[in-house]
């Protein structure tokens, strides 16, 4: 990691700031967990059939969120990052404009499109496309619109960055050679963009688990999150030893499924 | 000689006396610092607080009012274990106030600074300085419920064959509990403590009528103007507020949850003593009345509401207040995380 002695130095500063405001709070906050030498506040996280199933949940929302940014994200990146700069630069608008954009603000503004009386549903109605009003809010498909949207940036982002990188001679050649654009893209564009779709996901995944604002409004109180659960024990119960419990437990489920997710990744090289 | 050795013990006793008598009054009233920092909910509330307290104190005294927000406890605590109180002042919701008395993390209020013999004696904690009353209550739309024919009580709002239409009630175990138990029949005297099983069994036959569970005190006023829900609990004045804009929606007293709203000095604040002057801001009753206007949360210096506009009155829950019954903050003190669990299982249970 260190071989390259020019390589250190630079970075140190940087390595000072992850270690004082990363690394040693993290540990202190392990710490907490197992106050007093006990490991009881880990076998509530884990022996109480709650917080087992509401981590599950998470992750499942987190998977889910990430799969749907993935099939929005990936078009979207490769259409910026392949046509002109004039239209890339609108893309790039759109794309980056709702990340400045307050959560909380957004999270209402979907709220008033999604209703019961939205804009959506009034124009399916009126249109009579539906008798009823379609429940898209206070439900499960609420919340995963709105994460998606939050979250849509975070992939658009690295996989067009992964698709700038490819020669355009590679596809060009292929396309010359008489391959099909379809087999140009399975066996060209994508194994050459993986590094960016890796990124992409494990940035949305990761940044799904700890979601809780836009679960709790637009899922109308049903979905609960883990991140809900940890504020509770945080801001409520005042209980830091189980805040901190919980959040190693989620921590270290959130490592195992980030290693698994390079094993596949990154096939073995070709020998 | 002997005379003037008295004059001169007796203007020497004079001098000493002037001297502590000095010191006296530096004890007193300590150097004015440049600001003081009130923490509170912020939105609304805070306009409201500026209008009715700060604008006046920064002219009395001549010291800046910070404000900061939102209302955490465990930024609080975080706060006093870690010695850098940032806050003079803050908000504090009424059973985390008994807790945080509890644990140590405030200082006690100066009852020569705040008077509160106009107080409620309920009103007097030696730590917590009761600033308004609110309340949890029924808001249903007026051209769906007319003539006087909505929801009067929880059994009312049970009775989702008389009353049909979407509900919404609050995502947490306070209030609930207690609706679902006087729905059931408890007298409201015979609440706590609270029988849970019995109080869940009963939430179980509303939990399918219920769209939304709210988590923001704005989410059921913006739920009842947009027609999503046709009945909601919530604040009386996040209600009141909408109705004063002409909104199509009324409340409904009978059988709301009152609660005080509460501030606390943090232990180990900066400006303990201006932060008691502020209180004591907080305690007049002409200032409450224009706070009580402003967003329906009246004081509890019961001489305010002789001061509040007819037209404001009715919007008050200090005017219904044995319609009512209040929330016990001691019984959440102690069994408030136990709720909230329970109340979290409940939620993932499929129905």
């Amino acid at each position: 990691m260190f071989s390259s002695r020019n390589g250190f130095w630079p970075a140190l500063p940087a390595l000072v700031l992850l270690f004082a405001f990363f690394l040693f709070p993290v540990v202190r906050m392990l710490g907490f967990s197992v106050e007093g030498g006990t490991f009881d506040w880990y076998a509530k996280a884990l022996g109480q059939g709650l917080y087992i199933r509401v981590l599950w949940n998470t992750f499942e929302i987190a998977l889910l969120v990430t799969l749907f940014c993935l099939l929005l994200g990936y078009p979207l990146g490769f259409l910026m990052a392949t046509t002109t700069p004039g239209w890339a630069t609108l893309g790039f608008i759109f794309v980056l404009l709702p990340l400045w954009t307050s959560v909380l603000v957004r999270t209402y503004a979907w709220m008033v499109l999604l209703g019961r009386n939205g804009v959506f549903n009034r124009l399916l109605v009126e249109y009579g496309i539906t008798s009823d009003p379609i429940p898209m809010l206070h439900n499960f498909t609420g919340v995963l619109i709105g994460m998606v949207h939050v979250l849509l940036p975070y992939m658009v982002l690295p996989i067009y960055g992964a698709v700038r990188k490819v020669d355009p001679a590679i596809p060009a050649a292929a396309a010359g050679l008489g391959a099909s654009s379809w087999r140009i893209f399975w066996r060209i564009w994508l194994p050459l963009t993986l590094n960016g779709v890796f990124a992409g996901c494990v940035l949305v995944f990761i940044l799904s688990l700890g979601f809780y604002i836009t679960p709790a409004l637009l899922g109308g109180g049903r979905v609960i999150m883990i991140a809900v659960l940890i504020e509770q024990q945080v801001r409520e119960a005042l209980n830091w030893p189980f805040a901190a419990a919980l959040s190693a437990v989620l921590l270290v489920a959130t490592f195992l499924v980030y290693t698994i997710a390079q094993r596949f990744s990154q096939p073995e090289p070709a020998r | 000689m002997d005379i003037k050795r008295r004059h001169v013990v007796s203007l020497m006793g004079g001098a000493a006396a002037v001297g502590v008598a000095g010191r006296a009054v530096a004890q007193a009233e300590p150097p004015k610092p440049a600001q003081i920092v009130v923490n509170h909910s912020g939105g609304s509330m805070g306009t409201a607080m500026r209008k009715a307290f700060f604008n006046g104190f920064e002219k009395k005294y001549g010291i800046r009012v910070v404000e900061t927000s939102p209302v955490d406890f465990g930024k609080l605590r975080a706060m006093v274990d870690s010695g850098n109180v940032e806050w003079d002042l803050t908000e504090i919701g009424g059973q985390d106030a008994i807790r945080a008395g509890k644990a140590n993390l405030l200082e006690k209020i100066d009852t020569k600074v705040v008077d509160r013999s106009k107080y409620p004696p309920t009103a007097q904690n030696p730590n917590v300085f009761a600033s308004s009353v609110y309340t949890t209550i029924i808001g249903y739309r007026t051209d769906v419920f007319k003539g006087g024919n909505h929801p009067k009580s929880w059994a009312d709002w049970w009775d989702v064959k008389k009353f049909p239409g979407a509900r919404s009630m609050r995502n947490h175990p306070t209030d609930n509990l207690e609706f679902a138990l006087l729905a059931d029949g408890v007298p409201k005297d015979k609440l706590y403590p609270i029988d849970f099983d019995r109080a869940f069994k009963k939430l179980d036959q509303i939990k399918p009528h219920v769209n939304v569970w709210w988590s923001t005190g704005q989410q059921p006023a913006q739920l009842l103007l947009d027609k999503e829900v046709v009945l909601a609990t919530g604040w009386n004045g996040r209600f009141y507020d909408i109705i004063k804009k002409g909104a199509p929606v009324e409340i409904e007293w009978g059988e709301g949850a009152l609660k005080q709203g509460s501030f606390a000095i943090p232990r180990g604040a900066k400006n303990p003593y201006w932060a008691n002057k502020m209180l004591a801001e907080l305690a007049i009753p002409q200032q409450q009345a224009v706070y009580a206007s402003e967003l329906g949360y009246p004081g509890l210096n019961l001489e305010s509401l002789n001061f509040v506009d007819a037209k404001v009155k009715p919007y008050l829950p200090t005017a219904y207040l044995d319609k009512q019954f209040w929330i016990s903050d001691e019984w959440y003190a102690e069994n408030g995380t136990k709720a909230a669990e329970l109340w979290n299982a409940w939620m993932l249970k499929k129905s």
